[in-house]
């Protein structure tokens, strides 16, 4: 039952074997010459425009959010509105359910502030 | 359109998903009520709907309790048998504790007390589908549905570096397992083309063989992930930062219940879906099993907080707890389940007896806090050296006989070398656990810190109260929980018939 694991164990051996050595080797031999550019983080094209710790608010944060909820919550309707007969009185009573749990959150963020603009 | 019509409704089986139902109908209920102002609102109304609501749930759950191989509800998808339900009164359990611990702690007036508590139910819910889940993608949901809401619980404490520093690091770990679970789940299912353990069970053997490389890899990669959450080494160290972090009464339930639920599932699906497999799997895990006891408890020795000690150690109980798993047994599967329930009473005890140090030393939750303790507060010294004998396996403890069933398990099993090593885990642990009980009877007063002295602890809710009786909840849970150690150590027989009855909730192994 162990030799199962024998493949395994090969392989990470080489994996370590290979990856240590060629590091190493890269570190004593490879040629050094560094230079402004090649320290640049690298970003496809053009060299790079933007900072990486710029602010913005957190409300667009909040609204893409919710928008992206309430979104779904639609998307998820529509099929259940287009063929409700066929679906029949099960899929309406599941999709109050979901509705309901959505309007909870609803109420949950309107009362909390969340929709008000900061 | 004639496609569509052939729609069928499922039928759904209310009353086994009634438990279930009643934990997110609960949640909702709080996290409305959260919204209503008010002190005695914020103080009373929202713990105590959150504590009712785990009483029906577990109410609900002993009035389905059903032994034997339960048929599974929702198109196969959740089983709702002994295994499940057993778990699932750990789960309540848990939460019923963490509710008690969290009522003074000012991470529920930081995070509003409708979301603590909210998140906190929808945790538990996750745990419950995670534990209950028949299906590879159920089982994926309940393990989002339990680590999303923990995540944010670990951050709750918002004006806690510390508590920030844990929620990210929690996150970014606990994805990366999450990502793995994944993947491996992906893998089992392109190897044996089925998402039902039922059904991977059968293909085993017949239309995948045994040592089908896929079919290893998926395990292989399924196992690890879950060993995040359940942190066995080697994927064990984010667990005392996080641990230490996060404020003490969700590192309780992180401690607790988090680790029942990976365990349920560790069960269910190396129990069930890949017992055929055993010989395979069996050894690594063994291996993983052997790692996570000595340096979980390597680990504890050198730990001078109380909740990073209490970190290690749980890396290392993880360690005997999945001994429980690698034999693949019936008796495993007892064992595991009967250790986890002394688990939950010895680890509840000493989380309690820490929060309520913690909130009233300057120390905060460092071994000297408890320096005198015996000679200061007997009341709460008690509890917690119960518990350490408790967690390290003395005779007369629930510990003694949770090892002992293990240990049990592990020879049985064919796994011997296990058992011993448990044996031998056990005593190196004695250093560390005998390490806070010489502290607190033997050690003078620690003298008052020189210096600035520290802020008090997030947990106190600013205001010292130097008199255990002030805060009479904690202190019930760390009696309660330590009477009930000792109650099993001395009484093991109803757990034990109980672990039996867990033990029929999976046929063929």
């Amino acid at each position: 039952m162990l030799g199962s694991y024998l493949p395994a164990l090969v392989f990470l051996a080489l994996g370590l074997v290979v990856g240590g050595v060629l590091t190493v080797l890269n570190g004593i031999i490879g040629p050094k010459r560094p230079g402004t550019v090649k320290e640049q983080p690298y970003e496809c094209g053009l060299p790079s425009e933007v900072t990486s710790n710029f602010r913005f608010g957190i409300s667009f944060y909040l609204i893409a959010m919710l928008f992206i909820l309430f979104d779904i919550e639609v998307v998820f309707l529509y099929p259940v509105a287009v063929q409700l007969e066929a679906f029949g009185l099960f899929a309406l009573i599941e999709i109050m359910v979901f509705i309901f749990l959505l309007f909870v959150a609803f109420v949950f963020v309107w009362r909390r502030g969340a929709l008000e603009w900061r | 359109m004639s496609l569509i019509a052939q729609v069928q409704a499922p039928t759904v089986d209310f009353r086994g998903l009634s438990p279930l139902i009643a934990l997110v109908v609960g949640a909702n209920v709080v996290l409305l009520a959260g919204l209503l102002r008010g002190a005695g609102v914020q103080r009373v109304l929202v713990p105590l709907l959150a504590a009712v609501t785990l009483i029906v749930a577990g109410a609900l759950s002993v009035a389905i309790w059903e032994t034997g191989d339960v048929e599974p509800l929702v198109q196969s998808a959740l089983a709702m048998d002994t295994l499940t339900l057993s778990m699932s009164l750990l789960f309540y359990l848990a939460g019923l504790a963490t509710i008690a611990l969290s009522l003074r702690s000012s991470a529920v007036g930081e995070a509003g007390a409708g979301e603590y508590y909210t998140l906190l139910l929808a945790s538990i819910s996750g745990m419950v589908v995670l534990a209950a889940a028949e299906n590879l993608i159920t089982l994926f949901v309940g393990l989002e549905l339990l680590s999303i809401p923990l995540y944010v619980l670990c951050g709750s404490a918002v004006r806690e570096r510390a508590s920030l520093e844990s929620g990210l690091k929690y996150l970014v770990i606990g994805s990366v397992g999450s990502a793995t679970v994944l993947y491996g789940l992906a893998l089992i299912y392109g190897a044996t083309g089925q998402t039902d353990l039922g059904r991977i069970a059968a293909a085993i053997g017949e239309q995948v063989e045994v040592g089908d490389p896929l079919l290893l890899t998926g395990i292989a990669l399924t196992a690890s992930g879950l060993a995040f959450k359940a942190s066995v080494a080697p994927f064990h160290q984010w667990t005392p930062d996080v641990y230490q972090g996060a404020p003490t009464p969700i590192t309780a339930f992180m401690a607790v219940a988090t680790k029942t639920a990976a365990f349920a599932v560790f069960l269910r699906l190396f129990d069930a879906a890949l017992s055929t497999n055993q010989v395979e799997w069996g050894p690594a895990l063994a291996a993983l099993a052997l790692a996570t006891i000595l340096i979980g408890n390597v680990g504890a020795i050198g730990q001078r907080s109380l909740k990073r000690l209490l970190a290690w150690s749980g890396v290392a109980q993880a360690g005997y707890l999945l001994a429980g798993v690698v034999v693949g047994t019936r008796l495993g599967l007892q064992a595991t389940a009967f250790y986890l329930a002394t688990y939950l009473v010895m680890n509840m005890a000493a989380f309690a007896v820490v929060i309520a140090s913690e909130r009233v030393s300057e120390r905060g939750d460092d071994i000297s806090s408890v320096e005198g303790l015996g000679a200061r507060s007997p009341v709460l010294a008690w509890p917690l050296t119960i518990a350490m004998l408790g967690l390290a396996g003395f005779p007369a403890t629930a510990g003694f006989m949770g090892k002992f069933y293990l240990i049990d398990a592990a020879v049985d099993g064919q796994y011997a070398w296990l058992g011993v090593t448990i044996v031998v885990g056990s005593m190196i642990s004695l250093v560390y656990y005998l390490r806070v009980v010489a502290a607190m009877w033997m050690a003078p007063d620690a003298p008052p810190l020189a210096g600035p002295v520290r802020r008090m602890s997030p947990a106190s809710g600013g205001s010292p109260e130097a008199d255990p009786r002030a805060q009479p909840e904690t202190v019930a849970v760390a009696l309660v929980c330590a009477a009930l150690t000792i109650a099993i150590g001395i009484f093991p027989s109803p757990l034990f018939d109980l672990a039996v009855q867990v033990g029929t909730s999976i046929s063929g192994i």
